[in-house]
């Protein structure tokens, strides 16, 4: 199977190669600009440092109801596995704690088992999304091994007032509401965004091995019934010509549901629920000096709470009216407690600035402190942590066709000391064609997750007691990358191979039982239906992942897009097993050596006022290895969406779009606990509705004079 | 335009309340919960004072499953001991909380008719005992269903221990100074225990082992939960079950050298190089240990590279090591024969007569 949808994919991709060469007709291709990798604005064709985007347009055709959605179904490199408790994301082989998560250039903050909360992102006001892979930015932190992701939201600057609604409906009672106000007077701009995501959840099999047999009867859910909304508001502020300041907060929750009808106390009967609270203020401003050089400053809050919300009477951890630690402590339905409160605070000073003779300079200071608070989950009750930071960059166009980016970025742990990493990309510009090549150092502090909290983990009969560990010492990387890139009128292709070499790379691995701490050993007893196992945070001997990635879009016409990404991956991990006295080798969790996708997009205007659209796309992925619980499906599922856009006046436009999801009503019906490959509940309908209201007049974009760049927003 | 500028003062001032909303304690999401642990166990006690049949309390102390096999296990255990002792109040406590949670939850909780729940409510063993005294029960025995005298019988002690030195301080001083308090013993307590267990066993296996090895599988702690080195009574049983026939062998899940290629070794060594091996769980229940680390099966889960590996279950190494290999899914407290065992413990209980003026000399 895995070796059909190769084959097809290869002849896809030379087939686009015969079209083009056929072809003569001229094309106009989008002038996409990026920020993430420099930190300084680019078009995507002359960053000196490999940027992949999934474009405005991609996301307006696609119809996504999450930002999983859309980086599962629109790029190769990303994989999700949807549990019952959220996502756990991947990309090119590893988990969410090594892939930066930016918003607007921002770090999306909190964390449950070390994935961040996607559902903070609001899929209706995504502009676009830039993906930049390894540690090869200075600019964000050298901790985003893997990679960076920075979705850029909608930006709304026009005079006057600006509303926006849109709300998606799909099946199993799939609610995705967004609405967005925004208000420009004089100077002052404000934006207002809430979103409101919702799913009953759903159920793949009945099936579920516990208690020695496979019972037919389980009532546990694939996806849990879920419900999170979001309010935030902006406020931006135009001093004058040659400054802005903004402010801005959030606020954001998530209940997480799960089925209270179960058949069987081994697997199916929970007694709590799942509740998040997230909240955020961030203030800053930008100052433009003479020429383009800029002064930027930044300070932001975040707190991600976690709770239980206890559906039945459930003795848990805490203390008896003595003072005294139980294991016993009871909370009733309808009462909550917290399980942890991350919280932590960025300031930032950051300047970017021209030199003599084609430098640019990027430079700044960062300091983060996190604070985290676990009464039951951390042996100490609270911990924290600090780093402070300094970088700096420098573009230099050393010859008309040769760009050098070098970056060092210096951290200095409260924990840990110095650690330097540098950075080197060098872009080599022929036409059309751009070669680039990359290598970063990566360096990653352990997290106070990884280094203090312990907790039972318990997923239906499977009962795991993670542990972290004071041990831990930090993870370094070398990234290399090379990348060849072509934008033609018609078609854009790359090829980038990569390698990412770990040296302690951190990962949850099983222990020995008798490494849980005696103090914690009511853990050790698990739930009595099987042996708790074991896992604790461990420094790898090394790890690697390698890779290809293929990227491809291709315009037949002015209507007419295809396109396709093909990601190939590798990884090895070794750890030194002292029971053994040997290097084992372990799984990185949810590998897969192949990843897939391709899409076709049509879009048509007819009339004035009416534009009609359809996008069919497919994803696919081969076997996911894992360490517990075997190994997921390969699988390939395909998509097909419409859209129609209408225009009734200058004021007013609508937007009305349908489609259906996984058309071939493929399911993978493993039973639990075992992984799945996608838990797609099989052929899914939506329809949505936007509605824009405008008032005012437009404002142009604002040239910018860098010859290489302009503002693209709206 | 005014319109425009009032909504975003209004939008400043609700940024400034969203400021202050979020910086509230997240005491006010969970509530006030002082009182909890007060209610919680005064439902246990009304329960226990409306229930009240005679003096004499038996409180049976497992460690809990969650399996419906092993609520059964206890159901019959429960009733086998209301027929010994007739004039005692019987009750059976976990002392897992996540057991005691999801059993209580119920299976079929929102079930009608047949198919409605069946919730069981095995409070743990603090819990309960502060329940017979505010129901003045004047004999209390604490049975611990336990098979070694180990990190889980540690724990049953010091649940007795706080009962009678009134850890939360609201029972009667008066009451608890003359309240008889009685402890059964587990299983394998001491060395006449064990050639007690190895007798029954082998009045009940003697056929068996006349045919080939018939190896017991016990639990057994890792080294650094060995606390009171109890694991040596696995070794001690084994040799005690030799004495009668050699084809007896006795390991465990997790006591360091006595795990299951480790009585391959001296099965090996005493000549069993093939034949037919026949497996037992030493447990009071047959749970996730009798199904999957002994009796489990299936190739596809074999790890031919550790043969030793814990997933290899012990069915699966035996099975490869060229025996035939039969398991008997049964628990210690379902054969009748070893449960009259504990029964005989909590008839000739250890008296506990200084607990209560340990913490209180004086009196």
């Amino acid at each position: 199977m895995k070796s059909k949808y190769t084959v097809l994919l290869f002849a896809y991709v030379a087939s686009g190669f015969l079209i083009t060469s056929k072809s003569q007709e001229k094309v106009e291709t989008l002038e996409e600009v990026v920020v993430t990798g420099t930190g300084t604005e680019h078009l995507l064709r002359d960053v000196p440092v490999q940027t992949e985007i999934v474009s405005r347009k991609t996301l307006d055709s696609y119809g996504a109801k999450s930002i999983e959605d859309i980086l599962g179904g629109l790029t190769a490199s990303f994989s999700f596995e949807e549990g019952d408790m959220g996502s756990q994301t991947q990309l090119n082989g590893l988990g969410n704690s090594y892939i930066l998560i930016l918003v607007d250039g921002k770090r999306l903050h909190g964390d449950v088992g070390g994935e961040n909360d996607l559902s903070q992102i609001d899929p209706q006001n995504i502009d676009h999304i830039e993906i930049v892979k390894g540690a090869q930015s200075a600019l964000y932190g050298s901790d985003a091994i893997a990679g960076v992701i920075n979705i850029i939201t909608k930006k709304h600057h026009d005079e006057g007032v600006y509303i926006e609604n849109t709300t998606r409906y799909g099946s199993y009672n799939d609610i995705r509401q967004h609405n967005g106000l925004g208000l420009t007077y004089g100077k002052l701009n404000s934006f207002t965004n809430f979103q409101l995501q919702h799913t009953d959840g759903w159920r793949n099999t009945t099936n579920e091995y516990t208690e020695g047999h496979v019972v037919n009867d389980s009532r546990k859910k694939t996806a849990n019934e879920k419900t999170n909304w979001q309010i935030a508001e902006k406020l931006t502020y135009t001093v004058n010509k040659k400054s802005e300041v903004y402010a801005s907060g959030s606020y954001h929750r998530k209940n997480i549901l799960r089925p209270q009808d179960g058949h069987y106390p081994s697997c199916d009967v929970y007694t709590y629920d799942l509740m998040y609270k997230n909240a955020a203020l961030s203030m800053g401003g930008k100052w433009k000096l003479k020429g383009n050089n800029t002064i930027t400053a930044d300070a932001d809050w975040g707190k991600h709470a976690y709770f239980y919300n206890y559906t039945a009477t459930t003795l848990t951890d805490g203390y008896d009216p003595l003072g005294r630690f139980t294991n016993y402590f009871p909370y009733f339905k309808g009462q909550k407690s917290l399980q942890s409160d991350q919280q932590r605070l960025l300031a930032s000073v950051k300047g970017i600035f021209d030199l003599p003779a084609e430098n640019k300079l990027s430079t700044g200071i960062e300091y983060r402190y996190d604070y985290l608070n676990a009464p039951m989950r951390t042996a100490e009750g609270s911990v924290d942590d600090w780093t402070g930071s300094i970088f700096v960059q420098d573009e230099f166009d050393l010859l008309s066709w040769l760009n050098v980016t070098t970056g060092l970025r210096v951290d200095k742990n409260q924990n840990f000391g110095f650690k330097a990493t540098p950075k080197v990309n060098a872009m080599l510009s022929a036409k059309n064609f751009r070669l680039r090549l990359g290598w970063s150092q990566g360096y990653k502090t352990p997290t106070t997750k990884e280094l203090y909290y312990r907790y039972l983990h318990v997923m239906g009969a499977s009962t795991y007691f993670n542990m972290g560990n004071t041990d831990l010492t930090p993870q370094t990387s070398n990234y290399y990358s090379s990348s060849v890139e072509y934008r033609g009128k018609r078609l854009t292709m790359s090829v980038t191979a990569y390698l990412n070499k770990l040296e302690n790379m951190i990962a949850l691995v099983n222990v020995p039982v008798d490494e849980i701490p005696v103090d914690a050993s009511s853990a050790y007893f698990g739930d009595g239906s099987g042996d708790v196992v074991a896992r604790k945070y461990k420094n790898m001997e090394d790890a690697r992942t390698q890779g290809i990635d293929l990227n491809t879009t291709y315009k037949i016409c002015e209507d007419f897009t295809i396109g396709g990404n093909y990601s190939y991956l590798d990884t090895k991990a070794h750890e030194y097993e002292a029971s053994k006295q040997k290097l084992v080798e372990v799984t990185i969790d949810g590998m897969a050596h192949h990843k897939w996708n391709a899409y076709a997009n049509w879009g048509h205007r007819f009339g004035k006022n009416y534009k009609l659209g359809a996008s069919l796309g497919t994803r696919g992925s081969s076997q996911r290895y894992y360490q517990n619980n075997g190994n997921g499906k390969p699988f390939q599922i395909w998509r097909l969406n419409t859209t129609h856009d209408l225009e009734s006046s200058k004021k007013f436009t609508y937007r009305a779009e349908a489609g259906i999801d996984n058309l071939f009503n493929y399911t993978d019906t493993t039973m639990h606990p075992y992984h799945l490959g996608t838990n797609s509940p099989g052929t899914t309908f939506f329809v949505a509705l936007s509605i824009k209201f405008k008032q005012g007049k437009n404002i142009k974009p604002t040239k910018i004079t860098n010859s290489k760049t302009f503002n693209d927003e709206d | 335009m005014m319109k425009i500028k009032s909504l975003t003062i209004a939008l400043l001032a609700s940024l400034a309340m969203a400021a202050g909303f979020n910086s509230c304690s997240d005491d006010e999401e969970t509530g006030s919960v002082a009182n909890n642990y007060t209610i919680y166990q005064s439902a246990v006690d009304n329960k226990v004072i409306a229930n009240k049949k005679h003096d004499k309390a038996i409180l049976l102390v497992a460690f809990g499953s969650t399996w419906q096999n092993s609520f059964k296990a206890f159901d019959k255990t429960v009733e086998a001991y209301k027929k010994q002792f007739k004039d005692c109040d019987v009750y059976m406590s976990f002392s897992s909380a996540i057991c005691i949670n999801r059993a209580a939850a119920g299976e079929h909780a929102n079930d009608k008719g047949e198919d409605k729940a069946e919730i069981r409510n095995y409070y743990a063993p603090n819990f309960w005992l502060h329940a017979f005294g505010s129901a003045r029960y004047k004999e209390i025995t604490v049975q611990s269903l336990q098979v070694i005298p180990g990190e889980e019988y540690s724990r049953v002690i010091n649940y007795i221990k706080d009962f009678a030195n009134n850890s939360l301080g609201d029972l009667n001083d008066q009451y608890l100074k003359t309240v008889t308090l009685k402890l059964g013993t587990p299983l394998l307590n001491n060395t006449d225990d064990v050639a007690k267990v190895a007798k029954t066993i082998n009045k009940l296996c003697s056929s068996e082992a006349k045919k080939g090895v018939v190896a017991f599988m016990g639990h057994g702690n890792p080294d650094s939960y060995d606390t009171y080195k109890a694991n040596v009574r696995y070794t001690q049983l084994e040799e005690q079950l030799q004495k009668i026939n050699k084809n007896y062998f006795v390991g465990t899940v997790d006591m360091p050298d006595n795990y299951k290629q480790d009585v391959y070794a001296r099965m090996k060594e005493a000549g069993f190089e093939k034949g037919n091996v026949v497996l037992y769980p030493l447990m009071s229940i047959a749970g996730d240990h009798a199904h999957n680390d002994m009796a489990g099966e299936g190739d596809e889960y074999w790890d031919a590279e550790d043969e030793e590996s814990e997933d290899n279950s012990w069915n699966e190494y035996f099975s490869h090591k060229g025996y035939k290999v039969n398991s008997h899914m049964i628990g210690l407290l379902e054969q009748e024969e070893i449960r009259n065992l504990w029964i005989e413990h909590t008839k000739n209980p250890v008296e506990l007569e200084d607990y209560y003026h340990s913490m209180y000399p004086e009196d």
